[in-house]
Parts: structure tokens; sequence; C-alpha cells
């Protein structure tokens, strides 16, 4: 009963805060901010567990798998876009990911975050279940990377289109491979508000940074550790 | 049948190769996660014809367009993890903050560097 109520209070709160961020359009109230947080002063107030409130979330959580495979849909769309700009795809995403581990390593080291932390920081940018996987397989913390990837996630999703301002970038496809380099599907859902073939080239950039960062990360890591 | 009830089939269906894609990856040992395996069955599938377009697009527009919707209950979690956020909170957020902006620059640039270039050789060949 608990987890029925839990569902529908989400899906509650996330068309309200979307109303809201339409209305405003202020990047500050991205539903991904300001739903959590919402829920969260709910959850603390109604001295309700997070435990409890999975019961239900666990089911909205897991629709991201079929959504990820619905990705296909936009780069189906747009295959011949892709295929022919593969070569700068794969330059632009290896690029990413470099500096994506690289820089997660040594913003750590400046602040003074010991390797744990440091470790389960270098996947963020990447889809949750891969990163974890790579989370692990390098010494980190799982759950701690599933938690950064999120905040990456909401970070990319409000800084992104800043970025692109502010960068003047102008080509479709190269929008939307830093909305999904950057931000993995958060960034994804930010790029398809952008137009349909940006979304295509950030479901590929989600796609390719995960499988990148599977190979990268193990080889990286340990020179960010030295 | 009506719009509602195309995306809920839809959705169903596309869930299906999400599952077909855990199921191969836990047996084959393959390091990808499942709905990625997925996503590239459900490529091929519409590449040889196999699936029609019609027969997956509503689903996966309405799950792309709602996507955030999934993400909230992991951005809940955080609550579970707050004397880590009181200790080291700042840091994180200076650490994730400082280098998704640098990825996302870098990224773009390039990209956006890349392809000026193949279209100012492509503009001399042209001429």
């Amino acid at each position: 009963m608990i987890a029925f109520i839990c569902i529908l209070l989400t899906i509650a709160v996330y068309v309200l805060s979307k109303c809201v961020y339409k209305r405003m359009r202020f990047a500050l109230l991205s539903p991904l901010l300001i739903a959590p947080c919402i829920l969260s002063l709910m959850l603390v107030g109604v001295h309700i567990d997070y435990s409890d409130y999975d019961k239900g979330g666990r089911w909205l959580s897991n629709l991201l798998q079929p959504a990820v495979v619905g990705f296909a849909v936009p780069l189906y769309k747009f295959r011949k876009v892709m295929k022919k700009y593969a070569k700068i795809i794969a330059i632009s995403m290896s690029t990413g990911v470099f500096i994506a581990i690289l820089s997660s390593g040594v913003f750590s080291h400046i602040v003074h975050l010991n390797d744990s932390y440091l470790l389960s920081l270098l996947p963020r940018s990447i889809t949750t279940p891969i990163a974890m996987a790579v989370s692990v397989d390098i010494g980190g913390m799982p759950t701690m990377t599933a938690i950064f990837v999120i905040v990456t996630g909401i970070t990319g999703l409000i800084l992104g289109p800043a970025i692109i301002r502010s960068m003047h970038i102008q080509e479709k496809l190269a929008k939307g491979l830093l909305l999904g380099m950057g931000a993995h599907g958060a960034g994804t859902s930010k790029a398809l508000e952008f137009g349909s073939e940006e979304g295509a080239a950030a479901s590929l950039a989600m796609v390719l940074a995960a499988i990148i960062t599977l190979v990268f990360a193990p080889i990286l890591t340990p020179l960010i550790l030295l | 049948m009506s719009k509602a009830l195309r995306i809920i089939t839809q959705v169903l269906f596309l869930y299906l190769f999400a599952l077909l894609g855990n199921f191969l990856v836990k047996q084959l040992h393959l390091p990808i996660s499942g709905s990625i395996l997925g996503l590239f069955i459900v490529l091929g599938l519409l590449h040889f014809k196999v699936l029609k377009l019609s027969m997956v697009e509503l689903g996966a527009s309405f799950l792309t367009s709602e996507m955030l919707l999934f993400f909230i209950p992991s951005a809940v979690a955080i609550i579970q993890y707050k004397t880590e956020i009181l200790q080291h909170g700042s840091q994180f957020l200076i650490v994730i903050l400082l280098s998704t902006v640098t990825v996302m620059a870098v990224t773009g640039l390039v990209a956006q560097f890349a392809l000026r270039r193949l279209a100012n050789k492509k503009g001399e060949i042209g001429q």
C-alpha cells in the first residue's frame, strides 16, 4: 500500500514541478532538482524511511531500463548522420571520457578527498549501472558512485544549456554529444528538448561514453592515483 | 487502439528487450548493462526490418521524454547519506560541478572544431 502511495506521490510531485518549470523556464527549477527536494522533505517530515519509499520508487527507477532501450529510436532515425560523422564522434567521445576521468581525479585531489571517494567519483559521468560496475572494478564504492552519477545528471542538465550558449556551440551534433557525454541520460533528455537530431547524438554519446569508460577507467586509474 | 493503450503496450514491449538484455548479459558475462544491449538489439531489429518503427516509436518517445521521472527515486536516495554529505558534500559538489563543466565544454568544442574543419575541407574541394 505504502509503495503504491509513494509511486503516486512521486508522479504527482514530478508533474507539478514540471508545470512550474514550464512556466518559469528557470534552469534551477529543473524537475530533477525540485522534485527530489520536495519528496525528501516530505519523507523526513512524515518519518518514512528511504527503504520504504523505494519499495515504490524502485518501480519508477526500473522504467529507466526500457527508456534506455527506447533511445534506439532516435539513433535509428538519424543513423545516416551518425555514420557520416562516425570519426568525429569517436574523437569527441574519446576526448570526453578521458577528460571526465582525469578531471574528476584532479579536482578530487585538489579538494583533498580520500582515495575511496576519488575512485567512486571517476566513473560519475556515465549511466548508473555501468558506472557502478566500473566503480567496483577500480575499487570505489558503488553506492556513492550512484549518488555522484545522479548529482552529475542534475548538474549537467542545469549547466549544459548555459555552456552551449557561452561557448557558442552551434552544431546540433556537438550540442548533443556534449549533453550525452557530460550528463548521461539526464543530459540526453535535455538534448531531446533541443531537437531530435541533438537527441540522437546525445543517445549515441551516452552509450559510447559508457562503453569507452568501461575500457579506459581501469587503465587511467593507476595514473590518477600516482 | 487508444493512444494510451498503445503507449503502455509499447513500453512493456521495450521492457522485454531490457529483460532480454539483462538475461544475455548475465548468461554471457558481458561487461555492459542489459539495457544498453537491449538498445543494440532493438537497433539491429529495426535495421533488418524485423521491427517496424511504428511498433516502438510511441512508447520510446514517451519513456525518453519523461525520463527525468525515473531518475527521481535515485535522487531521493541521497537522504540516506547524511553523514557523508555533511562531511564532504561541498567537496563532492565542487568536483562534480567543475568536472562536468570541463567535460561538456571540451567535448562540445572538440566536436565543433572537427565539424567545422570537415565543412571547410568540403568547401575547398567544392571550389
